[in-house]
């Protein structure tokens, strides 16, 4: 058990140490990358075996006794997100290894694999960490790897984009930090589960200003509407590995750690009101701004935002129900996000860049290109049968359930934002992909196709195919995967099962 | 003090800072009568001086030698890995401060990047052991030895951790240095030798114009 929850973080920082010294045999470096990612997935899936019933693993590192040692905690949540997180990544660790494979990318792989491993270990700590500090911990090991990620091969672009997103990035780090002392001026601790305990008993005004402190922390990572100018500038810039990691994951573990600060530490409905305006500001903001894009990247990058608005939309509905579709949803999400991100790279090798107004006709290019951009696409979209029209309808029939005129709103802008994703993606299908190709379109896929290229956008492709397989297997599962959604929504609102399995039956 | 045998005084040139063979200090250079780092290599950012390359020279070992004070001591006391890893690497800085780029890889047993590997290595090796025998993940074990000069000694296992996290402090604070510092400097010698080349391939030109009176046919502006 103990090894179960150390090994996401533990193994792949190893594993970072090992792609490092093996830096000048790069075959070798990718094997190691690989097989530590494979030991991630397989461990996370052993993991969310074990609790999918509502079961929550306790680790306490050192043998240290909970409030004052490091506490790690997998709950159904956590052990999912680990799991979907985990493969993601090494889907597009596979991707990239592909496109080095065939000599397709500026990246420098000797940077790139021991820096990605970093990354893993952050995301999975972020996950798992039972305390805010060692949260805190798990969010910096992943941001300081994503500033060095996202100056890979630098442009002129890329450095002015990784200077926005560092300065953002910082200026949210350091209110979490605040926020941090905050609390255990309050409460003398930083366990979560001992914060949960103790906050109680604080005054009301004082926990609706660190529920709102946390929520704008978490809310800049997220990029929820006020706080969402710096990802569609940022984004779409960075190397096609690197931003289909950065929008599937970066943002959901922030999603991840503002459900799990509001419903554990702060009585959910100190501030549901504002999260459900905010809620209804990201969802209409940010598909709008896709709307107004002209190029594809920007467009996801804006759709991204928009969709945020969805999760927090059902953690403000603050029901089991809600909860639920909001787990279902980020696991939709989360694949869905990475798929396009790497449809638009194959696009980018295609065309040597993603703007609306110079692709023409790629479904003649390659049809397993249009066939990888509908499914994901339409899924976005939230088209049944896909995965996201069974997030969507999780989410609507709990805010129908709930009731009252905000919970109405939510709905329709979810609905009206819906539609209007639809027609982003429709915009790009009937420019991107329909018509007559351009000639340099087809000399670029003459040249892909032969000599030593070939292989690589092979695996490329695959990978890219892998993902969309995952897409569909989301909708296929959605009935276990709904059920363990219930589950740890009834986990998240019932903080007791956390804090007793913590700090033991001792407490209250 | 090693020096050249066929010129007494001279600096031996050591080190990856011996790119040609003149090596040897400039003229009316201040550089010291003895060598006192490993490298004689003037800097781009300016002449060496010496008191600071003997204050170096002096101070190193025992800069080091607190570091290491640092690191076992940092159990229960002030100190530990990342504090002994930040005076360790103050001497490494020093080093570069006194005696530039080369003198900085001079004194490096393997490249940063290795520093740092192999300080992850170990620092999850500690984390991590305790886990093959189902404890959790961090768990510290502990030994008491008797030890000929120094008495009873008291060995745990977060020591090797700490050493870890030592090592990838040293590796970080010197591949920032090597990165920032020692790449500007490298630039500024590219630079500096292209000047040179320019002066010396200037004056030649300007000899030959000396030497071959001007004519009609040839060296006049095209």
């Amino acid at each position: 058990m103990n090894a179960l929850l150390a090994v996401p973080f533990v193994v792949p920082l190893l594993g970072a140490a090992i792609t490092l010294l093996l830096r000048r045999t790069p075959r070798s470096q990718r094997i190691a990358g690989a097989v530590t990612l494979s030991v991630v997935v397989a461990d996370a899936a052993v993991l969310l075996w074990r609790t999918h019933d509502g079961t929550i693993l306790t680790s306490q590192a050192g043998d240290w006794p909970a409030p004052l040692g490091i506490t790690l905690v997998a709950d159904p949540m956590a052990s999912l997100l680990v799991l979907v997180s985990s493969a993601v990544l090494l889907v597009v660790l596979l991707y990239a290894i592909g496109q080095d494979i065939g000599g397709l990318s500026r990246a420098t792989p000797q940077v790139f694999h021991p820096i990605y491993l970093v990354l893993t270990a952050g995301v999975s700590l972020s996950f798992i960490a039972g305390d805010l500090f060692n949260l805190f911990v798990g969010f910096e090991i992943m941001l300081t790897a994503s500033y060095a990620l996202i100056t890979q091969a630098p442009t002129r672009a890329r450095v002015r984009a990784s200077m926005i997103y560092t300065v953002v990035s910082l200026t949210s780090s350091i209110l979490f930090l605040t926020g941090i002392a905050l609390v255990y001026a309050l409460t003398g601790t930083v366990n979560m589960a001992d914060i949960a305990e103790k906050l109680g008993a604080a005054p009301p005004e004082l926990r609706m200003v660190l529920a709102l402190l946390f929520f704008v922390v978490f809310g800049i990572k997220a990029a929820v509407v006020p706080m969402h100018f710096w990802l569609p500038d940022s984004y779409p810039v960075a190397l096609t590995r690197i931003s289909a990691i950065f929008a599937a994951l970066l943002t959901k573990v922030a999603v991840y750690a503002i459900i799990r600060t509001q419903t554990l530490l702060f009585l959910r409905d100190d501030i549901s009101t504002v999260l459900m305006v905010v809620a209804i500001a990201t969802m209409v903001v940010g598909i709008l701004g896709a709307l107004a894009q002209s190029d594809i990247n920007r467009i996801m990058s804006f759709a991204l935002v928009s969709h945020i608005g969805f999760m927090i939309f059902g953690l403000a509905l603050g029901t089991a129900a809600g909860l639920a579709g909001v787990v279902v949803y980020l696991v939709h999400h989360i694949v869905v996000q990475a798929t396009l991100f790497l449809v638009n790279g194959l696009i980018r090798q295609y065309v040597g860049h993603t703007s609306l107004a110079a692709i023409r006709g790629l479904t003649a290019v390659s049809p397993a290109l249009a066939l990888f951009f509908f499914l994901p696409a339409l899924s976005l979209a939230g088209l049944p049968p896909m995965s996201g029209f069974i997030a969507k309808v999780a989410l609507f029939q709990a805010a129908v359930a709930v009731g009252g005129p905000l919970a109405w709103t939510g709905l329709a802008a979810g609905v009206l934002t819906s539609l209007l994703t639809l027609i982003a993606i429709f915009r790009i299908w009937t420019r991107a992909f329909w018509g007559t190709p351009r000639q340099d379109m087809l000399e670029a896929r003459a040249r892909l196709r032969s000599g030593s290229n070939r292989g690589g956008l092979r695996i490329m492709t695959a990978m890219t195919g892998v993902m969309v397989a995952v897409g569909v297997a989301v909708a296929v599962a959605s009935g276990p995967l709904t059920a363990v959604g219930f589950t740890a929504a009834e986990d998240l609102l019932d903080g007791r099962a956390y804090v007793t399995a913590v700090l033991g039956e001792g407490a209250r | 003090m090693i020096t050249d045998p066929q010129g007494p005084g001279r600096p031996l040139v050591a080190g990856p800072g011996a790119r040609d063979g003149t090596g040897g200090p400039p003229e009316g250079w201040e550089a010291p009568r003895e060598r006192w780092l490993s490298t004689v290599v003037r800097p781009a950012f300016g002449p060496r001086s010496v008191l600071l390359e003997v204050v170096t020279r002096l101070l190193i070992p025992a800069i080091l030698l607190l570091s290491v004070f640092l690191l076992v001591s940092g159990h229960n006391r002030p100190g530990g890995g990342f504090a002994g890893g930040l005076v360790a690497s103050m001497a490494y800085v020093l080093r570069y401060v006194a005696g530039g780029r080369h003198e900085l890889l001079a004194g490096l047993p393997m490249r940063p990047n290795g520093l740092l590997a192999i300080g992850m290595m170990m620092g999850c090796a500690a984390a991590g052991l305790p886990l093959l025998f189902g404890r959790p993940v961090f768990e510290t074990a502990k030994w008491e030895l008797t030890l000929p000069v120094f008495g009873e000694v008291k060995v745990l296992s977060a020591l090797f951790f700490e050493a870890g996290v030592f090592l990838i402090v040293v590796g970080l604070v010197l591949s920032v240095v090597a990165a920032l510092g020692a790449r500007m400097e490298a630039e500024e010698e590219e630079a500096r030798t292209e000047r040179e080349q320019r002066a010396v391939w200037l004056g030649r030109r300007a000899a030959r114009a000396r030497q071959a009176p001007p004519g009609p046919a040839e060296g006049g502006p095209r």
